[in-house]
C-alpha cells in the first residue's frame, strides 16, 4: 500500500510540472471541494488519471540512412543541384515540397519545417547516434536514446505495456543507456506480427500453473542467501507476464482496426508501423518509434527516393489526419527526420552522398504551430542561409513540446551528472 | 616486424621481471591465497568472515562458471562431490585452467569489455576474430602484457587479425582509442580530462592529450575487394593530403594537438607524447611503431603498477563478486580501496609472476574470500567480503547453461552478408543480443530486462526443445528414467548442480500426481527450473 501511494504520487507529480510533494499536496486541497466524499487514495488516484490524461507522447518516424532533401522537403527545381523533381504547392500558400509527397502536401498546415538543420557527423553510426540522443558517441558515456528519455521523463507507470516501443529496423538507434534496461526500446522487427515472444505458449490456465510451481521452487535459494535475487526476479517475471496477460496486448493488432482505416494507412510495412504507433499512443505508450528507409541513395538517387517517398507519404499524412480527428494530435508531437541530409551535386551514378550541413525535420503536433518554415538554404541548398538550427537546438524544442526539462540531469555509471541535452537553445518559432 | 616487436617487448619484460625478482619473491597460488587471507584480515580489521564456506556442491558449480563458463554436467557433480580427496578444489581449479574452455570463457568476457563501448557499429565485424585471438592467447599461457600489447600495437584487416578490435571499436579516433586503453589496461577513467581539467583527479587535460599523442598516426580506413568490403587499421609516417571530411577517420595525421577551448575553430597545440603515470615520453616526429610500441612497453612495466591493479582487481572482482574498487574499471589514485595492502600484494605477486593469467585464477580461487559461502550484494555500510556474492550470469554462460541442461547440440554460425560486410552469425550471438551486457558496468547496475524475461518464458525455440516429444532432452529422461524422484534429481543436478531437497522433491510429486499427466508435468519442472533464479544466478 505505501509502495502504490508513492509510485502514484511520484507520477503525478512529474506530470503536473510540480516541483515539490508539499506542492502536489496543496494543489490536491485546493481542488477539495469537487471531490468531496472522496477517500485520500481515491483522490490521488482520480488525480493522477487526470494528470495522465494530459501526458504527452511522441512518435518519431526515423528515415533511415539520410533521406535528400532536394526529394522531399526542399525541392529545388529549376537549379541544377534539383535534378529533376518538382516542386508542388500544398494546403499552406508559399510552401512547396516535393511532388513525391502529394498526400504530404495536404497537411502541410499542421507540419512545421526545419529546412536549417545542419551538424558535423556525416557517417551514418556517429549521426544516426547523434541525432537520437543529442550527443556524438563515446566510448565512456553511454548517452540515451530519446525514446528512453521520454520513457523516463514522462512515461506512464499505470500502463501494463511498455512504454517506448521501436518498429523496424533502426540502426545505431541506441538505447537507454546509463538509465537502464527498464527504458530501453521494446524492439519489434514488424508491425504486422505480435512482439516476439508474447504468445504464450500454451494455455492461460497452464502459465499460471507454471508461474506458481516456479514460486514454490524459489524457496529453497530464497532461504539460502539469494532473498534479494528472487525478489527481484519475482518482480521482473511479475511484470513480464503482466505484458503478456494483459487486455491491452490488443493494442499490438492492428488487424482490429477496421478495413478502411488500415486501407488509409496503406499496407506497406511503413503504413502497419504508423497505424501501430497511434493505437499504442491512444493505449498510453510514451514515445513510439517507427523505422523506414534504407534512404542511403549513393546510386539513381531519384527513381530510389521516388519509391521511398511513395512508401512513406500516405501513412505519414494519414497519421497526422487520424490523430487530428481523435483529438490526440495536440499532446503527440510526431517527428519526421533521418541522421542528415545529401549533397546538393549530383554523383556520377545518378546519386547523392552524405550532406550533414543541410537537412530538413518536419514537426508536428504537440503543440507545434504548423504551417510554417523555419530557416532556408540558399539557391543551390548548399549552405544554410537563416535561422541554422544545430542538433541540441532540435532536443531542446523536442524536450519542450514533451514539457521535458532538457537541464535535468542523470548520473552516468561514473557518477557524472549527464544533462538530458548539453547546450542548444528551444527554437521558440516552432510554437509561436 | 610483428616478430621483431614480441621479442622486444620480451627482452624488455625479461629484463623487468629481474630487476623485480630482487625484491619481491614470486609465490605459489597456495602461498598468495593463503597470504591474502592474512592481510584481508587486517586490511578488514577482523580475525575471520561472519559467513562460513560454501559446501562442494556450490563450489563446483561457481568454480565451473568462473573459470569454463558452463554448469558441471551430472557427472562432474558426482564425481566431484564423491572424491575423497583434500585437496581436490585445488585440483579441480588446475584442471579446469588446462582446458580449452578456459581460452573460450574469458575470451568471450574481454570481447564484451571492448566492444560494448564501441562507438562505431561495424566493430561487430572484428568479432569473432578478436574471440578467436583472445581464445588461443589465452589457451597458450599468453602473459597479460603481451595480449596488452597485442592490443595497443594492432594492425590489420579487422576480419583477420582480432587484436585489431579495440582500436577499430573507437574508429582509430586517438582521443577515443586511449581512453579505452587506459580504462582497459590501467582502470584509469583519464577520458575525464578531455575537455577540462578534472575536479577531483589530479589528471591534467594536457596529459590526457599527451597519451593521444601516441596515436595519431592510426587510422581505420575501409576496405573493399570486389563486393565484400571491411576495415584495417593501419597507420603511417608520411603525410601528403589533407585528412578526409564528414568527421570520418581514415588518414592519421602526423601529430596529436590539444584545441584551445577558446579557439575551437584553430587547430589547437601539439602534443609530445607522454605517458602520464609515469612520466616517460618521446619526442614529436616519432614514428608510429616507436610511440606504440613504447606505449605498451611503458605501460605494462612493473613501473607502472597501474596495469597489474587493473587486472588484478577486474578478476577479483569477477571471482569474489565485488572489487577492491568499485566501479571496477575506476581505481585511479583518487579512489578509496576497500583492501589496500591485499590489493596490493596481489598486484605485486602479479608481476613478480610474470602477470601469467592463470597463476591468478589459481589463487584468487584458492583464498578464503572466494571460497566463502554466497550472498545477496553487501550494502555499503557493511563490511565488504563477508561473502561471495551472487551473480547474474554473462550471455555466455547462461546460453551454455541451457544448451547442457536441454540437452541439445549448440547450433552452428551462419554467414550473414550486409551491404557487402559478411560477418558469421549463431544462435549464440542472437542470445547474446538479448541477455548480454557490458562486463564492466557495476554489477548492481545490471539489471535483468523484459524482452530477457519474454524470451525465457516464451520463446518458441525453447518450448519445442522442453517438450516432452521423444526427440528432446527431456523426452528421453522420460523413457529413460521410469522413476518419477529419480528423474527429478537428474533434472536438479543438470539446472542446479545439486540434489534436491526433500521438500523440492515434495513439491514437484505433488505437482505431478495434480497434473495427472507426466510428460506434461515434467515440462512444467524442467520450465519453472530455467526460469529459476537459482538458474539464471552463479551462487
Amino acid at each position: 500500500m505505501s509502495t502504490k501511494l508513492h509510485h502514484t504520487m511520484n507520477v503525478s507529480v512529474g506530470k503536473n510540472g510540480l516541483t515539490s510533494r508539499r506542492d502536489f499536496v496543496k494543489a490536491l486541497g485546493a481542488g477539495g471541494a469537487a471531490v468531496a466524499g472522496m477517500g485520500w487514495m481515491d483522490r490521488m488516484t482520480a488525480e493522477a488519471a487526470a494528470l495522465r490524461e494530459r501526458g504527452m507522447s511522441c512518435i518519431l518516424l526515423w528515415m533511415q540512412g539520410g533521406p535528400s532533401q532536394f526529394e522531399t522537403f526542399s525541392p529545388k527545381a529549376g537549379h541544377k543541384n534539383g535534378g529533376e523533381t518538382k516542386a508542388i504547392s500544398t494546403d499552406v500558400s508559399g510552401i512547396q515540397i516535393s511532388e513525391h509527397l502529394p498526400n504530404t502536401a495536404g497537411v502541410m498546415d499542421d507540419v512545421c519545417l526545419i529546412r536549417s538543420m545542419n551538424s558535423k557527423e556525416g557517417s551514418h553510426p556517429r549521426a544516426s547516434y547523434l541525432l537520437h540522443t543529442g550527443y556524438v558517441p563515446t566510448a565512456s558515456v553511454k548517452y540515451p536514446t530519446l525514446g528512453s528519455i521520454a520513457s523516463q521523463q514522462i512515461g506512464n507507470d499505470q500502463l501494463d505495456l511498455p512504454s517506448f516501443v521501436r518498429i523496424g529496423r533502426a540502426r545505431g538507434a541506441g538505447g537507454a543507456g546509463f538509465l537502464g534496461v527498464e527504458y530501453d526500446p521494446f524492439q519489434m522487427q514488424t508491425a504486422k506480427r505480435q512482439p516476439e515472444n508474447t504468445e504464450i505458449p500454451s494455455t492461460e490456465q497452464r502459465y499460471q500453473r507454471r508461474l506458481g510451481l516456479l514460486g514454490q521452487l524459489e524457496g529453497q535459494f530464497e532461504k539460502n542467501g539469494g532473498e534479494q535475487e528472487v525478489a527481484d526476479h519475482r518482480k521482473l517475471y511479475n511484470k513480464a507476464s503482466k505484458i503478456v496477460l494483459s487486455p491491452q496486448m490488443n493494442a499490438f493488432d492492428i488487424q482490429q482496426e477496421s478495413a478502411a482505416m488500415r486501407n488509409a494507412y496503406g499496407d506497406s510495412e511503413f503504413g502497419a508501423g504508423c497505424l501501430l504507433a497511434r493505437r499504442l499512443v491512444e493505449t498510453g505508450a510514451t514515445f513510439v518509434e517507427v523505422a523506414a528507409g534504407n534512404w542511403d541513395t549513393h546510386q539513381d538517387n531519384f527513381s530510389r527516393s521516388q519509391e521511398l517517398c511513395e512508401q512513406v507519404d500516405q501513412p505519414y499524412a494519414q497519421l497526422l489526419k487520424d490523430l487530428k480527428q481523435r483529438g490526440m494530435l495536440d499532446r503527440t508531437l510526431v517527428v519526421w527526420m533521418g541522421e542528415f541530409g545529401r549533397t546538393p551535386r549530383i554523383n556520377a551514378r545518378g546519386g547523392r552522398d552524405h550532406y550533414p550541413r543541410a537537412f530538413n525535420v518536419a514537426l508536428a503536433g504537440g503543440g507545434v504551430r504548423g504551417g510554417q518554415v523555419i530557416g532556408k538554404t540558399d539557391a543551390g541548398g548548399v549552405s544554410v542561409t537563416d535561422r541554422p538550427v544545430g542538433v541540441t537546438d532540435l532536443f531542446r524544442t523536442i524536450c519542450h513540446s514533451l514539457k521535458i526539462d532538457g537541464d535535468d540531469t542523470n548520473m552516468s555509471s561514473i557518477g557524472r551528472p549527464i544533462p538530458i541535452v548539453e547546450g542548444g537553445e528551444t527554437v521558440s518559432e516552432v510554437f509561436g | 616486424m610483428k616478430l621483431a616487436k614480441s621479442i622486444a617487448v620480451t627482452i624488455a619484460v625479461s629484463t623487468a621481471t629481474l630487476l623485480v625478482s630482487s625484491v619481491v619473491v614470486a609465490e605459489t597460488p597456495r602461498e598468495a591465497a593463503v597470504k591474502v587471507g592474512k592481510l584481508l584480515a587486517q586490511d578488514l580489521k577482523q580475525d575471520s568472515a561472519d559467513n562460513p564456506q560454501a559446501d562442494d556442491e556450490i563450489f563446483l558449480k561457481r568454480a565451473m562458471l568462473d573459470i569454463i563458463g558452463r554448469l558441471p554436467t551430472p557427472e562432474e557433480a558426482i564425481s566431484f562431490a564423491i572424491d575423497p580427496a583434500e585437496d581436490k578444489r585445488e585440483k579441480l581449479v588446475h584442471r579446469l585452467l588446462k582446458t580449452d574452455e578456459f581460452g573460450s570463457n574469458w575470451a568471450r568476457y574481454w570481447r564484451d569489455v571492448i566492444l560494448y563501448r564501441r562507438t562505431e557499429e561495424r566493430a561487430l565485424l572484428a568479432s569473432q576474430k578478436l574471440e578467436e585471438f583472445l581464445t588461443q592467447q589465452l589457451n597458450s599461457d599468453t602473459s597479460w602484457d603481451k595480449i596488452a600489447t597485442a592490443f595497443v600495437t594492432a594492425e590489420g584487416d579487422v576480419r583477420e587479425e582480432g587484436a585489431t578490435a579495440l582500436i577499430m571499436a573507437q574508429s582509430g579516433q586517438p582521443e577515443d582509442t586511449v581512453a579505452e586503453i587506459s580504462r582497459i589496461f590501467m582502470g584509469i577513467q583519464i577520458q575525464c580530462a578531455q575537455c577540462h581539467d578534472h575536479p577531483t583527479d589530479r589528471w591534467k587535460r594536457e596529459q590526457f592529450h599527451q597519451l593521444a599523442a601516441f596515436f595519431p598516426r592510426v587510422a581505420v580506413r575501409p576496405v573493399r575487394e570486389g563486393e565484400k568490403r571491411s576495415f584495417a587499421v593501419v597507420s603511417q609516417d608520411r603525410f601528403f593530403s589533407r585528412p578526409s571530411n564528414n568527421n570520418n577517420r581514415y588518414r592519421g595525421t602526423s601529430e596529436h594537438s590539444m584545441k584551445d577551448l577558446e579557439k575551437p575553430e584553430e587547430r589547437g597545440k601539439v602534443m609530445t607524447p607522454v605517458l602520464f603515470t609515469t612520466g616517460e615520453s618521446l619526442r614529436i616526429g616519432a614514428t608510429d611503431d616507436s610511440r606504440r610500441e613504447s606505449l605498451a612497453k611503458w605501460m605494462t612495466s612493473e613501473n607502472n603498477s597501474w596495469f597489474a591493479k587493473a587486472y588484478v582487481n577486474r578478476i577479483w572482482a569477477e571471482l569474489v563478486g565485488e572489487g577492491f574498487y568499485e566501479p571496477i574499471d575506476d581505481i585511479g589514485p583518487d579512489r578509496d580501496c576497500s583492501a589496500p595492502q591485499t590489493m596490493d600484494y596481489l598486484a605485486e605477486q602479479f608481476v613478480a609472476n610474470d602477470y601469467d593469467v592463470k597463476w591468478l585464477f589459481e589463487t584468487i580461487t584458492a583464498t578464503d574470500a572466494y571460497q566463502l559461502r554466497s550472498q545477496r550484494r553487501r550494502n555499503y555500510d557493511e563490511t565488504p567480503f563477508q561473502a561471495n556474492c551472487n551473480q547474474r550470469l554473462r550471455a555466455d554462460q547462461l546460453f551454455s547453461s541451457l544448451i547442457s541442461v536441454l540437452g541439445v547440440e549448440e547450433p552452428g554460425a551462419r554467414e550473414f552478408n550486409r551491404q557487402g560486410y559478411s560477418a558469421r552469425f549463431s544462435a549464440r550471438n542472437l542470445f547474446n543480443t538479448a541477455f548480454g551486457f557490458d562486463p564492466s558496468d557495476p554489477r548492481a547496475e545490471v539489471k535483468a530486462s523484459i524482452p530477457q524475461a519474454l524470451l525465457m518464458m516464451n520463446s518458441p525455440i525453447i518450448s519445442r526443445a522442453i517438450s516432452a516429444r521423444s526427440d528432446t532432452g527431456l523426452g528421453r529422461l522420460l523413457r529413460q528414467i521410469d522413476d518419477d524422484e529419480e528423474l527429478i534429481t537428474e533434472l536438479y543436478l543438470r539446472a542446479y548442480s545439486r540434489a534436491p531437497t526433500d521438500e523440492e522433491v515434495k513439491i514437484c510429486t505433488g505437482f505431478i500426481k495434480k497434473i495427472g499427466n507426466r510428460g506434461e508435468a515434467f515440462e512444467d519442472i524442467l520450465w519453472s527450473l530455467i526460469n529459476s533464479t537459482e538458474f539464471q544466478y552463479r551462487r
